[in-house]
């Protein structure tokens, strides 16, 4: 009991009041039509949940989220794959590569954003070296809404390819030697090697890198709210994180933005369950 | 990725694949090849540095523009900053309202705060829960590792409520207590992980010597966990750092800055100055970059530690 109250209860009790109570307090406001401004809130049951169905700039924001998930899973894997097979090297040349690979993940992501506005500006960096080799009308990578969304799905596979290239460096030099020999001496090529002992090797690095880009793409807010601010035009870039502060601190629509945020959360919840355990699943032990 | 759908079947066993080619008939004439003999030994130092390269343009941009002049910045951004000038960074370090001085106190302050709370007590809980075997204890560890993906939109709304009622919004201890909730589960779940490795007989000796049990953990547990506490100081130190959703909506936009927020206020008053903001965003970097320089083995260590078994 007194260790409890000693090592237990102090942690908890803040978690309890500033996680778990605030998450069922805001289940509460979605049954409601609680408007600070608006007085008086009633309890209107799954009314919001109900509206949610027919909004289009709810479901314009899960577009919109799905879209920079599906960038941010698929690009950095990817990539981050391919250049931790290229840097799986020992010597100062290589860590030296590795270290600049992970910087954009320990910057900020409103110092990532401004740069990359910077870059991809009208009359920025890119369009400046595309003119140069002669295309007459850059595209507007932040200002043309069927792009920016893409636009932005790049900027943040830049900022978390780092990430993912450390955590496939770390699975390769967790594959023995001894396995890739012996896959050779019985004449095994570069390719099959891969396919056949380093990759099913590498399904623990994959879950990771997949459920970490899956739920960090799933709450993008800063980027969005730093570069576009939901925009060009209609909310083309409104990701769900960012369209539920906009409803609830903006428009005050509290109620509304908590049952909003509470399909968030279920939605996070139920798909990193679902690819973890599928990807665990594939995980095999030496 | 399509890889991974592609292998919904359950893969081999590396044990058995490597024998597979064998069956293909060469396995007689295999020979002792080396594994990755390179044909031609330039080319992958030459391909690393190429990618590496083009992935380095949007740094170089930022850190030659921080010593450029401000009409060069539009004009030339690639250029190399000849001759290189100092003015924007003596213009950001010299502002009449102290923005970047009072940003980087209130991030230290901030950071350093909610660091420290956070490491004793995940440490402790993370303690309890490893070595506790009731219901509740297991009850309380499921809920905390619930909290790893809960986004803060979630919470927020009431939040700010429960801080107003309190009389800590817009204060840092508010986002201090904010900070200590919300990352208690990641914490937690490193350090109970570790707690796996350190072996029970030792606090049970310690307790026959007539420890108490508050001796046995700051004495002998909490040294041993050196490299967990590491592991969590250094990652809730860059998240906490970067962090700018919460202070935004904390804090508020206004007086009470954050390197992150303050940046974000200096963008929206100068938004043609960019020299100015380049090395307001260089300066609010530099900490957190030398942070990681230094503690370079330790973030790749705390990284990958569930990225390979055993």
């Amino acid at each position: 009991m007194w260790a409890f109250l000693i090592f237990g209860a102090p942690g908890l009790l803040v978690y309890v009041c500033f996680v778990l109570a605030p998450i069922l307090v805001s289940v509460g406001y979605s049954l409601t039509n609680y408007n600070p401004f608006r007085p008086p809130t009633r309890f209107v049951g799954l009314r919001n949940y109900q509206l949610l169905f027919d909004d289009p700039e709810f479901w314009n924001a899960l577009r919109v989220t799905t879209t920079l998930t599906l960038i941010v899973v698929i690009v950095p894997n990817v990539l981050g794959l391919l250049i931790a097979l290229l840097l799986d090297r020992r010597g100062w040349f290589y860590n030296g590569l590795r270290s600049v690979f992970f910087v954009p993940v320990v910057l900020s992501s409103v110092v990532v954003s401004i740069i990359w506005t910077r870059m991809m500006a009208d009359d920025g960096v890119i369009n400046q070296v595309l003119r140069g080799l002669g295309v007459a009308d850059p595209p507007g990578w932040l200002s043309d809404p069927d792009l920016a969304v893409y636009s932005i799905g790049v900027i943040l596979s830049w900022q978390t390819l780092g990430f993912c290239v450390v955590v496939y460096l770390a699975g390769l030099q967790g594959v023995p030697r001894d396995l890739l020999e012996a896959a050779a001496i019985d004449g095994a090529g570069p390719v099959l090697r891969f396919r056949k002992v380093t990759w099913p090797l590498l399904a623990p690095a994959l879950t990771i890198n997949t459920v970490v880009q899956l739920i960090s793409a799933f709450k993008v807010f800063d980027h969005v709210q730093v570069i576009t601010n939901g925009g060009p035009g209609e909310g083309t870039t409104a990701s769900i994180a960012f369209t539920v502060l906009r409803v609830g601190f903006t428009a005050n629509r509290q109620g509304y933005a908590s049952a909003m945020a509470i399909v968030m959360l279920l939605v996070i919840a139920l798909a990193s369950a679902l690819v973890l355990k599928f990807l665990q699943r594939r995980e095999v032990d030496l | 990725m399509s890889g991974a759908c592609g292998a919904n079947r359950r893969t081999p066993r590396p044990a058995t694949a490597h024998s597979e080619p064998a069956r293909s008939g060469r396995g007689a004439v295999a020979k002792a090849a080396p594994v990755n003999r390179a044909a031609l030994p330039w080319l992958r130092p030459t391909v690393a540095l190429l990618v590496g390269a083009v992935f380095f343009v949007p740094l170089y941009v930022v850190l030659t523009n921080v010593i450029k002049d401000g009409p060069e910045i539009s004009t030339d951004p690639m250029g190399l900053p000849l001759p290189p000038t100092m003015d924007n960074l003596v213009a950001v370090m010299t502002r009449p309202d102290n923005l970047f001085w009072v940003s980087l106190t209130n991030s230290v302050v901030i950071t350093t705060s909610s660091v420290l709370v956070l490491t004793v007590l995940s440490a402790m809980l993370g303690h309890y829960l490893a070595r506790t075997r009731s219901r509740w204890a297991r009850v309380a560890t499921v809920l905390l590792l619930c909290g790893l993906m809960i986004p803060p939109q979630v919470i927020l709304l009431p939040i700010t409520e429960v801080l107003g009622t309190l009389g800590m919004m817009t204060t840092i201890q508010g986002l201090v207590l904010f900070n200590v909730g919300y990352y208690v589960p990641f914490g937690v779940f490193v350090f109970s992980g570790f707690m796996r490795q350190i072996p029970r007989e030792l606090e049970e000796a310690a307790a026959i010597d007539g420890a108490s049990r508050f001796q046995t953990f700051w004495r002998i547990v909490f040294p041993l966990l050196r490299p967990a506490s590491a592991s969590v100081m250094i990652f809730l130190g860059v998240w906490i750092w970067n962090d700018f959703l919460n202070p935004l909506i904390i804090l508020g936009p206004g007086k009470g800055t954050t390197i992150t927020t303050g940046i974000y206020r200096a963008i929206g008053q100068y938004q043609a100055d960019f020299g100015t903001v380049f090395a307001l965003m260089f300066l609010a970097t530099v900490p957190v970059l030398v942070f990681y320089l230094a503690l370079q083995r330790h973030f790749v260590k705390g990284l990958t530690g569930g990225a390979t078994k055993g």
